[in-house]
């Protein structure tokens, strides 16, 4: 049975947008944890459905409209970094204010609000071709910057002022880190759905934080943790006829507990 | 090991500093003109400032009034405070930084100057250390590591040294060893310290007391 639900296309283009996620939202997840900003995910999804309502509105692609808008987002809140409030507070603000613009339009342009919601429930069945070139760039993309720069950014998720000691640009790396964070979370929401976009972030990373050594090790083991939760994930969804989101969820919730476990005595 | 090195020791002047948090003044109308290569025991009882003036010097915390001059030059702009970083090596107090697993390795090779850090490192005492998480290291270790960081700053280039409590936290021979590595390095060293034998190694002594500074000695 599941070989011919595999031979389906919408299926197939599931699974390689997963593989694709797999790659590259886990080590988003790392940062996540590395910059201790975990109210990041609910900010940039309100930012995100803010984005939906104007494509909405507009009758242009919420997608598109989504991306850019949490791009910007995430760029605008990097200079809170240094403050003694930190990131976290002005995300807490961000989240709020998104919304309420975001219940405006919708109101203003007297579109029905499920339309602007769908973007949060994403179902990974529903992938389009363009998910997929989004997944596909964070795919390159993400990895290619941690591998690039990942001196300065083991110093800085370590400790900013170690790596401003160290000649590391700490605000404008920390700026685009927010903005890759943002865009990362937007396009993971499509492919997951909202509530469902922990399973190849944070859940992923919590992890290999307990596995890897040093970031390198972190975010390689995060990716991998990442592509078998997928596979795995949905050939259980699909063996299950379930749907895949909360199918994917649990297992990657399993898997960091297990990891979070004390390892097992040998005497 | 002092022949070595090209290091131009720097000269460090401190006019009026004012710093605050919030409401609360922390360091009030600090003057100190350092010349270049002196050494300087900053002692003072706990939270008399000792700390918040040193910060101010890296930028790491706001002057709210004054001037700050590193080889006579002022920090401002982001290059300029960069600039300012590298010349200046920093031992912080001791604190529990680091959620995120930094290998000593890469805290050593952050210096500059890989080679001459984990030298010290060997030196003091890390030398199988190297590929172990610096928040997996002792308090003291911890310590030892940072200050094999200095050495490794300095020999990449940097004139001054400001030592934060460098020795709090080190065992009696360590805190030998470190007075004799901080009093070797050929730099001005700016040195917040309650330790008796650090200070005597000082060509100067000043006390902070409730955010201003007095000479001693
Ligand atoms: N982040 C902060 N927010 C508010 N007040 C602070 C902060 N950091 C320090 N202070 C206050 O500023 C004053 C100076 O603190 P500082 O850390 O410079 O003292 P110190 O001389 O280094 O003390 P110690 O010997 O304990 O290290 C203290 O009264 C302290 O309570
Ligand atoms: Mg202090």
């Amino acid at each position: 049975m599941i070989a011919e639900l595999l031979a389906l296309v919408p299926v197939q283009r599931a699974g390689f947008g997963l593989l694709l996620g797999a790659i590259a939202l886990p080590p988003v997840g790392v940062l996540i944890v590395g910059l201790d900003i975990y109210p990041v995910r609910f900010a940039i999804m309100h930012v995100a459905l803010l984005g939906s309502a104007i494509g909405l509105l507009t009758g242009t692609d919420p997608l598109l409209w989504a991306l850019a808008l949490c791009a910007l987002a995430g760029g605008g809140l990097a200079p809170f970094a240094t403050t003694s409030a930190g990131l976290s507070g002005a995300m807490g603000l961000l989240m709020s204010l998104a919304i309420a613009v975001a219940l405006l339009v919708l109101s203003i342009s007297g579109v029905n609000a499920n339309g602007a919601f769908e973007l949060l429930w994403g179902s990974i069945l529903s992938t389009r071709p363009v998910d997929l070139v989004v997944l596909a760039v964070l795919a390159v993309a993400i990895p290619a910057l941690f591998w690039w720069r990942r001196r300065d950014l083991s110093l800085l998720l370590h400790d900013r002022e170690l790596a401003a000691c160290s000649g590391v640009r700490t605000g404008p790396l920390t700026m685009v880190l927010l903005v890759v964070i943002a865009v990362s979370i937007a396009g993971a929401v499509k492919l997951t759905g909202a509530l469902l976009v922990d399973a190849l972030t944070l859940l992923p990373a919590l992890a290999a934080r307990r596995i890897g050594r040093g970031l390198t090790g972190m975010v390689v083991a995060s990716i991998g943790i990442g592509l078998v939760v997928a596979v795995a994930g949905l050939l259980l969804a699909l063996a299950l006829d379930q749907p895949p989101g909360p199918v994917l969820v649990l297992l990657a919730g399993v898997i960091a507990l297990l990891a979070q476990l004390p390892p097992m005595r040998r005497t | 090991m002092n022949d070595l090195w090209h290091v131009t020791a720097l000269s460090l002047l401190l006019e009026g500093v004012h710093c605050r948090y919030g409401r609360h003044p922390a360091v009030h109308s600090v003057d100190l003109d350092v010349p270049a290569g002196t050494r300087v025991a900053l002692i003072g009882t706990n939270g008399s400032g000792k700390s918040t003036l040193l910060r101010a010097v890296l930028g790491f915390q706001p002057v709210s009034g004054g001037v700050i001059e590193v080889g006579g030059r002022r920090a401002g702009t982001s290059a300029q405070w960069r600039r300012r970083r590298g010349e200046v090596a920093w031992i912080p107090q001791l604190r529990s930084t680091g959620r995120f697993p930094l290998l000593l390795g890469e805290l050593l090779d952050s210096s500059g100057d890989g080679a001459a850090a984990r030298g010290a490192a060997a030196r003091l005492g890390l030398a199988r250390l190297e590929s172990r998480g610096v928040h997996t290291l002792s308090g003291g270790q911890a310590q030892r590591a940072w200050l094999a960081r200095a050495v490794g700053a300095v020999a990449a280039g940097a004139g001054m040294l400001l030592a934060d409590e460098p020795t709090a936290a080190l065992d009696f021979a360590g805190q030998e060893e470190a007075a004799a590595v901080l009093t070797e390095l050929p730099v001005t060293l700016v040195v917040a310290t309650h330790d008796r034998a650090v200070a005597d190694a000082c060509d100067r002594v000043v006390e902070m007391a409730a955010g201003s500074l007095r000479e001693v000695a």
